[in-house]
């Protein structure tokens, strides 16, 4: 590291690259302080005076006043510790900038830049320019802000719009008292899903709207259901003929679940009568192709699929009623239970999660539902947790039903026999695969448009269901 | 190879690898050449490259712009850089009568691998012309792309892709970001790059989403630590795209979030965050908490530069912004 260092002459930000040194302020043997001015030098454009980078003592001008300099040669070297004694006669060659750019409070970490250069610090931390007085190099700080945002304005009103046609926003139970109702969308869509009126709630949101509470209290008034009175016990009717089966096991089970869910869930049941032919030509499809080669395919499988997508475009078909805690809990998860006749009884396994599966891992996961049901080692951790169900009453060559709320669903769905029966198609009549579902659901959350919503979108998957993937998706 | 350079030096970067890869891109603008640039931005180009492929042209943006679109026609990449944002202006209908059009004119068969370059926005305290943010105009008309970069490795990757697409490209640079540094991987392959047209979330958060690009991107995520700090966790986008617009991105984060706030520098009126929250309001109505808001530059000329940091938005403005959306 050498004491002296050698100045030169700057870029003077004009992107010129010359200039004329006009006159030293400084001679010889000048103690100098940092930023002291130390030549005049003009450019094209103009004269400007140039101040010292160092504080130190003038050793050496290389330039007298009148010589033009291009930009970049040295000018003036500087002693830049004179307390540490005479120079030693073999002068080491002059280092600049890296230490002393140290030194400077915004140095430039590229080291290339110098003061004054374009990129280099200017005066009020700022990045010199070309144009201007440069971005500031400061960290955006924040003014300090009244009151804690936090919590604190969640609940507070809208600010007024400038020439809003209402009066100023009055805080929280200001009633509305005629014109449309006011409600933020979320909450329209949640009364629509509900099929909550908004019209018949009065609202407590600022200037009357209708909150999200609103409706989930209005809901619970409508729903506040008669109460139903437990049934009788059966009677015991001795006769030597009869045999008697002590209950127990899957069968106790059942018996206590489709009694909880028969005398709880006001059930409601709906039938569509649909042609599936299209279905069925779409399950040979997938039978030929690589990815399902190994599996074994059914129609149950895309009815299946068709529950799945159907629930995502009616999530409420997915819920579950909670009577302890007021609420309606809509599950964005769809663990699909199927109902399985086994040598013990029906039971329900479910498949969790099932949204997330692809076609090819629900097969899979119907398949060995299936077989480790029949083989009566299904776990009983298998058993619970189910939002939707479907029972496959087609297997034992019925064509419909109305199924029983497991307990804790909102909504089950019975498949029927598929048969080839005399059916309308395209003007004509033909014989096509035809089968029936019915879907039952629990009427206190779902009302009969989504349910028939839901069972249409079944229908019409079921029907065409290539069509109605790609226009569902 | 990575190196901590400024969103500067690495748009240098970037158009030196495009001329050493592509004899074809030739680099022309006002003090372009020997100067490198009044933000040095070419700086060393036409030492190394020469003054044929670097070139010093007239102070004549219509100029400029018509020569490049000849060039182009010829099979030439030129990469014309538009001193300041103000300057634009002359060279306006040459972008919006040849460069965007000639595409559709010739029924695809012209097409202008074209880059303009324009250093945009305030903030360095500048004199007039020199602070502009003219996106809109571009973005408004079919037929151009227009792309912005907010840090050096956005600058780095998306100069080369401009530069190696075929359709004109108005590329805004964030001028007071220029000497912003971050972390560049020099010898990254392009194709590995994140695609041009998409935007990013700069920063993942799940109660509101700011939408900002170029200069305010920043902001935006300064915006974003301070409330952090008040429990609000914000997502930040940066759209890095401006025509086309990535709104799949945008969509899912409202989505998410419920509230939606742009925040740019130019005008609000009529700018570009009328057309996204109109689009958000269309797609995500039912999601929406709140309107979406927008904190913009005021409707007026870009103000002298004693007082814009009055007329730039800034972190506390946004925060505003904030407080607002969640007050209603």
């Amino acid at each position: 590291m050498s004491r002296v260092k050698e100045f030169t002459l700057p870029d003077l930000g004009e992107g010129l690259t010359e200039g004329e040194i006009l006159a030293w302020l400084v001679k010889v043997g000048d103690t100098i302080e940092l930023n002291q001015l130390i030549v005049e030098v003009e450019t094209a454009k103009a004269a400007v005076e140039i101040p010292a980078k160092w504080a130190g003592v003038v050793t050496r001008i290389f330039h007298e006043a009148g010589t033009t300099v291009e930009v970049g040669a040295p000018i003036v070297a500087i002693d830049t510790d004179p307390s540490a004694g005479p120079l030693p006669s073999d002068l080491p060659g002059p280092v600049p900038s890296a230490e002393s750019l140290a030194a400077v409070e915004i140095a430039p970490a590229e080291g290339a830049v110098e003061p004054g250069l374009i990129g280099g610090p200017a005066p009020g931390g700022r990045t010199a320019v070309l144009v201007g007085y440069g971005p500031k190099t400061t960290t955006a700080k924040r003014r300090p802000r009244p009151g804690t945002p936090a919590g604190a304005t969640t609940t507070a009103p809208p600010p007024t719009p400038p020439r809003a046609p209402v009066t100023p926003p009055a805080p929280a139970v200001t009633a509305r008292t005629s014109g449309p109702v006011l409600a933020k969308p979320p909450v329209r869509k949640l009364a629509r899903d509900l099929g909550v009126d908004l019209g018949t709630i009065t609202g407590t949101g600022p200037l009357g709207s209708v909150t999200r509470d609103d409706v989930h209290q209005a809901l619970a008034t409508v729903a506040e259901a008669p109460a139903v009175t437990t049934a009788g016990a059966a009677a015991v009717f001795d006769a030597s003929r009869e045999q008697r089966i002590t209950v127990k096991g899957v069968r106790k089970l059942t018996a206590e679940n489709m009694v909880a869910s028969a005398f709880t869930a006001p059930h409601v049941t709906e039938f569509l009568t649909i042609d599936v032919t299209r279905t069925m030509k779409t399950l040979e499809k997938l039978k030929a192709r690589r990815e399902f080669r190994d599996v074994r395919l059914s129609p149950l499988l895309l009815v299946a699929k068709a529950v799945l997508l159907a629930a995502k475009r009616h999530p409420m078909v997915n819920s579950t009623w909670s009577a302890a805690t007021n609420e309606i809990v809509v599950k964005e998860y769809v663990n699909l239970g199927i109902a399985a006749a086994t040598e013990r009884g029906l039971i329900v396994p479910t498949i969790k999660d099932a949204g997330r599966l692809t076609l090819r891992e629900l097969a899979e996961a119907l398949n060995s539902l299936v077989q480790v049901a029949k083989s009566g080692k299904t776990p009983p951790s298998a058993m619970t947790g189910g939002t939707f169900s479907i029972t496959n009453v087609g297997v034992f060559g019925v064509d419909s039903g109305t199924p029983i709320l497991p307990p804790g669903e909102s909504a089950i769905l019975a498949f029927g026999a598929i048969r080839p029966m005399p059916w309308v198609h395209k003007g004509k009549i033909k014989i096509r695969q035809v089968t029936t579902l019915a879907l039952s659901f629990d009427h206190r959350v779902i009302d009969g448009e989504l349910g028939s919503k839901f069972l249409r979108d079944l229908g019409d998957f079921l029907t065409d269901p290539e069509g109605a993937l790609l226009s569902w998706s | 190879m990575s190196e901590i350079i400024t969103l500067g030096k690495a748009l240098n970067h970037g158009l030196r690898r495009t001329l050493e890869q592509n004899a074809k891109v030739i680099i022309m603008g006002e003090d372009v050449g020997k100067l490198g640039g009044v933000f040095r931005i070419t700086d060393g180009l036409q030492k190394d490259f020469g003054d044929d492929r670097v070139i010093d042209t007239p102070l004549a943006e219509a100029g400029i712009i018509g020569t490049a679109v000849g060039l182009a026609i010829r099979g030439y990449r030129p990469v014309c850089e538009i001193q300041f944002d103000g300057f634009v202006y002359p060279a306006y209908n040459q972008i919006v009568a040849q460069v965007a059009k000639m595409f559709y004119r010739s029924k695809g068969h012209v097409r202008l691998p074209i880059v303009i370059r324009i250093p945009f926005g305030g903030g360095i305290g500048a004199v007039e012309h020199h602070s502009e943010s003219p996106e809109a105009y571009f973005a408004h008309t079919p037929g151009l792309k227009v792309v912005t970069c907010s840090n050096p490795a956005d600058a780095y990757s998306m100069i080369q892709q401009a530069v190696n697409s075929d359709d004109p490209i108005v590329f805004f640079e964030p001028k007071r970001r220029y000497w912003e540094k971050g972390e560049v991987d020099l010898a990254a392959d392009l194709a590995g790059a994140y695609p041009l047209h998409a935007s990013r979330i700069a920063r993942a958060g799940t109660d509101a989403t700011l939408l900002a690009y170029g200069p305010m991107v920043r902001t935006a995520l300064d915006a974003a630590a301070a409330a952090a700090e008040d429990g609000r966790n914000l997502e930040v986008i940066d759209l890095r795209s401006l025509s086309p617009v990535d709104y799949d991105t945008i969509y899912a984060s409202v989505r998410r979030t419920g509230r939606a706030i742009v925040v740019h520098e130019a005008p609000g009126n009529i700018g570009l965050g009328a057309e996204l929250a109109a689009r958000i309001s269309e797609q995500c109505f039912y999601y929406l908490q709140a309107p979406v808001l927008r904190v913009t530059g005021y409707d007026i000329p870009y103000p002298a530069a004693r007082v814009e940091e009055e007329y730039l938005p800034d972190l506390d403005r946004v925060l505003d912004a904030v407080d607002r959306s969640f007050g209603w």
